[in-house]
């Protein structure tokens, strides 16, 4: 693509047609819950505009969130995505490495001064003046620092860039934090998740191209199109909650008969998402359709929520492993027993026993 | 799995029906077309389909090959529109109900009819040149 190219020449070029791309904009407005009268104006914008630069820099993470933003097979998305944007730096992707990669860097920052998008996924270790993760012999919070300031705006990508995440973890030697923690004079916005959805970061970066800012953000600086609910408030098993059916362990009538999760810990009812929505793989499944309850891992701090990941919110024990295998042997007496102690544990009034 | 038909909400049909009936007569007074997004909307499947058949079908349908397939169909009544639309994987990415005399996106683009015209010059010149000498 030439330099000055718009997106609509580079598009007709490859025999993209104006129906493409509005219908890519119909998508994408759905998908950003604007209403669907801005599709026209989002395509409009986006065949005007020129390649975003994206320099992205991971720190102290796992590359789950890169990985799962590459293996989105979703051809509309992750084709036009990566002719919208031109990804300046990225090193596990990039060709180049050593003094060339770094060369590269700093040749982006400057042709794109205050214009790019600084990309960060992992955490930022501070303790030690940030040693445990360097790129280049230089600390992460050292790097974080040094380009923030020329970026138009900051994506922190994943629960790690975001909120410090699983190295945030007790007892966090490392002393990570999340982007925001450190940059408070930039426009931030938080894509939590581990991993982040990667059509979460198609919204934003679309809705960045169109409408040249970020889109509006929630008190915790997540896109509100995709964290205005929780997981709770969009999931399909959330009938059964309404109607007290739950599950008391994986495998009892209650589980097989798909209902709620809440008693072996959900956390959707804190955890907000898109997870319900939009879905995993291509829209094929979340965790919950999948039979296990939500861990809030787009939450701050979700490694070390009291109880663990089987603890339910309302304070229960956990998967009832040892009370489903009485109840299934003394028959539903005795499971209308443990429906009843259930009720006093969780406080819920509703509670049934799946017969 | 069980399966959700219970959710059925006939006054949420209702409500969406008569949001239909406002914006044509927006359409009908201002020329402005509207729309609303299916897909944004805590619809279940039975609910959906109940508001599709209540729409029913008109005279126009329309298919739209173009990063996967979209079926554009117009109700039973006329400047309704029911579209939804596809990726390359077969999935529904978009649903809406259109009010407008015609879909924006069935309207061919400015930039490519011109482009499509050079595209017919240069094919018919060819033939012209082949055919000359």
């Amino acid at each position: 693509m030439a330099v000055d190219e718009t997106l609509g020449e580079m598009l007709a070029r490859r025999g993209f047609s104006r129906r493409g791309l509005l219908k890519f904009a119909i998508v994408m407005t759905s998908s950003l819950a604007l209403p669907p009268g801005m599709a026209a104006a989002m395509a409009e914008n986006l065949a005007a505009a020129r390649r975003q630069s994206v320099i992205w820099l991971s720190f102290q993470e796992c590359t789950g969130c890169l990985e799962t933003l590459l293996r989105t097979s979703s051809p509309t998305i992750a084709a036009l995505i990566f002719d919208f944007i031109s990804l300046d730096y990225q090193e596990a992707l990039m060709a180049a490495s050593g003094s060339a990669a770094e060369l590269t860097l700093r040749q982006a920052v400057a042709a794109n001064k205050g214009k790019y998008l600084l990309a960060i996924d992992g955490s930022v270790p501070v303790a030690d003046g940030g040693v445990y993760s360097l790129t280049g012999g230089k600390a992460n919070v050292s790097m974080l620092q040094e380009f923030a300031p020329d970026a138009a705006a900051i994506l922190a990508i994943g629960t790690c860039a975001a909120y410090g995440g699983i190295p945030k973890a007790f007892p966090n030697p490392t002393g990570a934090v999340g982007v925001e923690d450190v940059i408070s004079d930039k426009p931030i916005v938080n894509i939590p998740g581990c991993p982040p959805i990667p059509e979460v970061l198609s919204g934003v970066l679309v809705y960045f191209v169109s409408f040249g800012r970020l889109p509006d953000l929630d008190e915790r600086k997540r896109p509100l199109a995709y964290f205005g609910t929780t997981i709770h408030d969009q999931c399909y098993r959330r009938p059964f909650y309404d109607q007290g059916k739950f599950a008391k362990s994986f495998d009892d009538e209650g589980a097989r008969q798909g209902w709620c999760l809440f008693e072996l810990g959900c956390k959707g009812p804190t955890t907000h998402n898109a997870c319900a929505s939009l879905k995993w793989n291509d829209g094929v499944s979340f965790p919950i359709e999948s039979g296990h309850g939500c861990l809030g891992c787009s939450e701050p701090d979700f490694w070390d929520q009291d109880g663990g990941f089987y603890t339910s919110l309302a304070g229960g024990k956990g998967p009832g492993w040892r009370d489903a295998g009485i109840a299934a042997a003394v028959g539903i007496t005795g499971g209308a027993a443990a429906a009843f102690g259930a009720r006093h544990k969780t406080t819920r009034p509703d509670v049934e026993t799946p017969e | 799995m069980q399966n959700f038909n219970f959710l059925a909400d006939d006054g949420l049909v209702d409500a969406l029906l008569m949001e239909v009936a406002d914006l044509l007569q927006a359409l009908i007074a201002h020329r402005r077309s509207g729309s609303i997004d299916l897909l944004g909307l805590p619809l279940s499947a039975s609910c959906l389909a109940a508001l599709e058949q209540r729409l029913g079908k008109g005279e126009m349908t329309a298919t739209l090959v173009a990063s996967g397939t979209s079926d554009i169909r117009e109700t039973s009544f006329p400047g309704v529109w029911w579209t939804s639309h596809a990726d390359e994987a077969g999935r529904i990415v978009a649903m809406l109900i259109e009010v407008a005399e015609v879909p924006d996106i069935l309207r061919a683009g400015s930039a490519d009819i011109e482009h499509g015209r050079r595209r017919l010059l240069e094919v018919t010149n060819f033939n012209l040149a082949r055919r000359t000498g």
